[in-house]
C-alpha cells in the first residue's frame, strides 16, 4: 500500500506533475464545458496543432533577435499568435469560400502544423525542440517555469469565467437574446477562443499536442452526463479533470508508461464508466427505462381481446391472442390496472368504462382499416393480419379520414359492426 | 382603433439589402400598444430581416426603426425576444428557473450575482405562464408547449412592453397552440404589445388583432378582414395557396 500510493508522493517530479497537471486540468475542464456546448471541440484540436508553428517562430525570433535560448515567454506568445491566426484563417476561409467550417478547420490546422514541423526541421541547428516531446508531452518533466505559466493562465481564465459567467452562459445558450439585450456577443466569442488558446498552450507541455483536446473536452463531456446546470457541470468537469490527472499519474508510475497517455486513458475510462452508470443520461438508466416501457401495441391488443371475449377474460385467453412474452403481458396488465383501464378478479380481467372506450376506439380503427384494405383489393386472407398491424395507427385524424373515404360504413367486410 | 393607444414601434421607409438584393423595401408601419400583431408572408419574404431590424441587429440602408421613440440600436432590451423552438439547444444544461432568470440579466451588473428580487421576478413570470411547478426541470424534459411558455416567461421577466415571437406555433399540436395563445392573450391584457411571426394563414384571422403582410415590400397592415383579401394574398403568394376562400370567409366572420 505504502509503496503504491505514498512513495510516489515523496518524489519531486511526481509532486510537480500532480500540481501542474491538476491546475491545467481544472481550467481545461471548466473552459471545456463551453467548448462542448458550443460544439467547437475540433477547434481545440486545431489550436493545439497550430501551436508548433508558433513555438518554432517564437523560439527563432527570440534567439535571432535577442540571443535567448528557448525563451519560454517568447514561445508562449508565439503559440498564442499562431493559435489566433489559425482561428482567423479558419473563419476567413469558411466565410469567403464555399468550403464549410469543418473542412476549413482541417485544412488550416494541418497546414500550420506542417509549417511548424518543416520550420523545426530546417532550423534544427538553431532550434532545439524535441518534436516527440511536443507531440506526446512530458508531464513527468514539468519545469518550474511551466508551473508558473499554467498557474497564471488558470488564474486569469478562471477569473474571467467566474466574473462573466452569466455573459458566457447566455451568449452560448441564446446568442440572439444576448445580442438583443446589448451583450457584445462577438467579443465574448473572441474572449472564449483566446481563453481556449491560452489553456491549450499551457497544457501542451504536459500532455502533448494530440492529447490536449481530450483534456479539454472529455472531463466536460463526463460532467455533461451528470448535470442539468452549467455551474454544476463546470464544478464536476474540474473535479473529473483532477481525478484524471491523479489517476493517470499513478497509472503511469505503476505501469511505467508515458504520462500524457496514462492521464488521457484514465480520463476516457472515467468517461465510459459514467456513460454506463449515470443516473439520468447513462446507458444503464436508458436500458432500464426501455425495459419498463410497456408497448402501446400490447395494451391495445389486450383491450380488444377482452372486448371481443365479451365477459371476464382469464389469463389463458389473453395469452392466446396477444403476441408478447409472458412477462410482457403481466407487466402490461399491471400497468393497465394502475391506469384504470381494467380490473382484475378471481376469474380474470374486465374492462372498466374507460377501458371499454379505448378498446372500442381500437376496434373501430381495426374494422375501418379492414374495410379500407378491402376496397383497395387486399386479398381476404390478408385482411385481418394487415389490419391488426395497422390498427395501432389509430389517431383521430387517420380514423376520420378512413371513415370519410369509405362513406361512413356501418359494417366491415366480415359483416361485423363498426363501433 | 381607439385613440388612447400610443405608437410603440415605428418603422419608416425601412430598406435592407444583402448584396444588392433587397430583403426589405420601403417598409413603413406604426404599431400601437396593447395589441397582438401577426407578421405574415411567404418564405423568404423578409420576415426574419424584419425581426432583426426591430431588435436592432441590422443596419438599414435607408429608413429608421424607432422603439418607444428611440432608435432600435439604442433601445437594447426594450424588445424581448422569444426564439423559434428549433433554434434552441434543448440539451443545454439549464433549468426552467434559470431560463426565466435570464430575462433579468440585463439589469444585473456584471460584478454582482442575481438578488432575491431577480429570483422573485423570474418566479412571478413563471407563475404567469403556469410553469412554476416545473422550475427545477431541465428544459429538454418539457413538452413543446411548455418549452414555448418558459421562453415567454423569460420575455415577461425582462419587463419589456414589447415582445417579439418567432413562429411560436410551429410544430405544436392544436391543444398546445390554444394554451400558447392563451398566454399571449393574457400578456396582451396586462399591457404588452406582441409581434408574432406566423406562417399559418388559416389561423391568422382568429389569433391576431392586426396583421402585417410583407414580401420585401409591405403589402398591407390592418385588421385581418382587411389584410386577408383574395387579391392581396394571391399577389403575395402568387397563387400558391388554394384555400384563400376559406381563409377570407373566416376573416370576415
Amino acid at each position: 500500500m505504502y509503496d503504491l500510493f505514498i512513495a510516489p508522493l515523496a518524489e519531486t517530479y511526481f509532486q510537480k506533475a500532480l500540481i501542474g497537471g491538476s491546475i491545467v486540468a481544472v481550467v481545461a475542464g471548466v473552459v471545456g464545458c463551453l467548448v462542448v456546448l458550443k460544439r467547437m471541440a475540433f477547434l481545440g484540436d486545431a489550436l493545439s496543432h497550430a501551436m508548433i508553428a508558433g513555438v518554432a517562430g517564437g523560439y527563432l525570433v527570440m534567439k535571432l533577435l535577442f540571443g535567448a535560448e528557448a525563451h519560454a515567454p517568447g514561445m508562449l506568445l508565439g503559440s498564442l499568435i499562431a493559435a489566433i491566426a489559425t482561428v482567423a484563417l479558419i473563419s476567413f476561409v469558411s466565410r469567403i469560400s464555399r468550403v464549410k467550417e469543418d473542412t476549413a478547420i482541417g485544412i488550416m490546422y494541418t497546414g500550420i502544423f506542417a509549417l511548424g514541423v518543416v520550420a523545426v526541421s530546417i532550423f534544427r541547428h538553431y532550434i532545439h525542440i524535441d518534436l516527440m516531446h511536443f507531440i506526446m508531452g512530458d508531464v513527468l518533466g514539468v519545469a518550474d517555469s511551466d508551473l508558473w505559466v499554467s498557474a497564471f493562465v488558470a488564474a486569469f481564465v478562471l477569473t474571467l469565467l467566474i466574473l462573466f459567467f452569466r455573459h458566457f452562459q447566455l451568449a452560448t445558450f441564446d446568442p440572439v437574446m444576448a445580442a438583443s439585450i446589448g451583450l457584445p456577443v462577438l467579443l465574448i466569442d473572441y474572449v472564449l477562443t483566446t481563453c481556449v488558446s491560452l489553456v491549450v498552450v499551457s497544457a501542451v507541455s504536459m500532455v502533448g499536442v494530440i492529447l490536449v483536446v481530450g483534456l479539454l473536452i472529455t472531463p466536460a463531456a463526463t460532467a455533461y452526463l451528470l448535470s442539468d446546470r452549467l455551474d454544476r457541470m463546470m464544478w464536476l468537469a474540474a473535479l473529473f479533470g483532477v481525478t484524471s490527472v491523479v489517476g493517470g499519474l499513478y497509472l503511469c508510475v505503476w505501469l511505467d508508461s508515458a504520462g500524457g497517455g496514462a492521464i488521457m486513458l484514465f480520463c476516457t475510462l472515467q468517461f465510459l464508466v459514467v456513460l454506463a452508470v449515470a443516473p439520468k443520461y447513462g446507458l444503464l438508466a436508458r436500458w432500464r427505462r426501455m425495459r419498463n416501457l410497456v408497448p402501446q401495441q400490447v395494451i391495445e391488443d389486450i383491450l380488444t381481446t377482452i372486448l371481443r371475449h365479451g365477459k371476464t377474460t382469464p389469463m389463458a385467453v389473453i395469452r392466446q391472442y396477444v403476441e408478447s412474452g409472458g412477462k410482457g403481458i403481466k407487466k402490461a396488465l399491471l400497468r393497465m390496472i394502475q391506469d384504470g383501464l381494467i380490473t382484475s378478479s378471481a376469474g380474470g380481467y374486465d374492462l372498466t368504462a374507460d377501458g371499454e372506450k379505448e378498446a372500442n376506439k381500437v376496434l373501430r380503427a381495426h374494422r375501418l382499416w379492414e374495410a379500407y384494405l378491402d376496397t383497395i383489393g387486399t386479398p381476404e386472407e390478408q385482411l385481418h393480419p394487415t389490419a391488426h398491424h395497422l390498427e395501432h395507427i389509430s389517431d383521430t385524424n387517420t380514423v376520420d379520414y378512413l371513415d370519410e373515404k369509405l362513406g361512413h360504413l356501418d359494417h366491415d367486410p366480415h359483416g361485423q359492426p363498426i363501433p | 382603433m381607439t385613440t388612447n393607444r400610443s405608437t410603440v414601434i415605428e418603422v419608416e421607409h425601412l430598406t435592407v439589402s444583402y448584396q444588392a438584393k433587397p430583403a426589405l423595401l420601403d417598409v413603413s408601419v406604426k404599431i400601437e400598444s396593447d395589441q397582438l400583431i401577426g407578421v405574415i408572408g411567404p418564405n423568404g419574404a423578409g420576415k426574419s430581416t424584419f425581426i432583426k431590424a426591430v431588435l436592432g441587429f441590422v443596419k438599414p440602408d435607408l429608413g429608421t426603426v424607432l422603439i418607444n421613440g428611440k432608435s432600435a440600436q439604442k433601445a437594447k432590451g426594450e424588445v424581448a425576444y422569444v426564439p423559434q423552438r428549433g433554434a434552441v439547444d434543448w440539451d443545454f444544461p439549464i433549468t426552467v428557473k434559470e431560463v426565466a432568470l435570464m430575462g433579468r440579466y440585463q439589469k444585473i451588473p456584471w460584478y454582482t450575482s442575481p438578488k432575491a428580487a431577480d429570483y422573485e421576478a423570474a418566479f412571478n413570470a413563471l407563475e404567469m405562464v403556469r410553469m412554476q411547478d416545473f422550475a427545477e426541470r431541465q428544459i429538454g424534459e418539457l413538452s413543446g408547449g411548455q418549452q414555448q411558455r418558459v421562453f415567454m416567461a423569460r420575455a415577461l421577466a425582462q419587463g419589456s412592453d414589447i415582445l417579439l415571437l418567432d413562429e411560436p406555433f410551429a410544430g405544436v399540436d392544436a391543444a398546445t397552440e390554444r394554451a400558447i395563445l392563451d398566454v399571449l392573450e393574457r400578456a396582451k391584457n396586462s399591457g404588452k404589445t406582441l409581434v408574432v411571426v406566423h406562417h399559418d394563414l388559416s389561423t391568422a384571422a382568429e389569433y391576431f388583432d392586426k396583421l402585417i403582410l410583407i414580401k420585401q415590400r409591405m403589402y398591407a397592415y390592418g385588421t385581418p378582414s382587411v389584410v386577408l383579401n383574395e387579391d392581396l394574398l394571391s399577389k403575395v403568394y402568387e397563387g400558391r395557396l388554394r384555400i384563400f376562400s376559406d381563409i377570407i370567409k373566416k376573416g370576415e366572420a
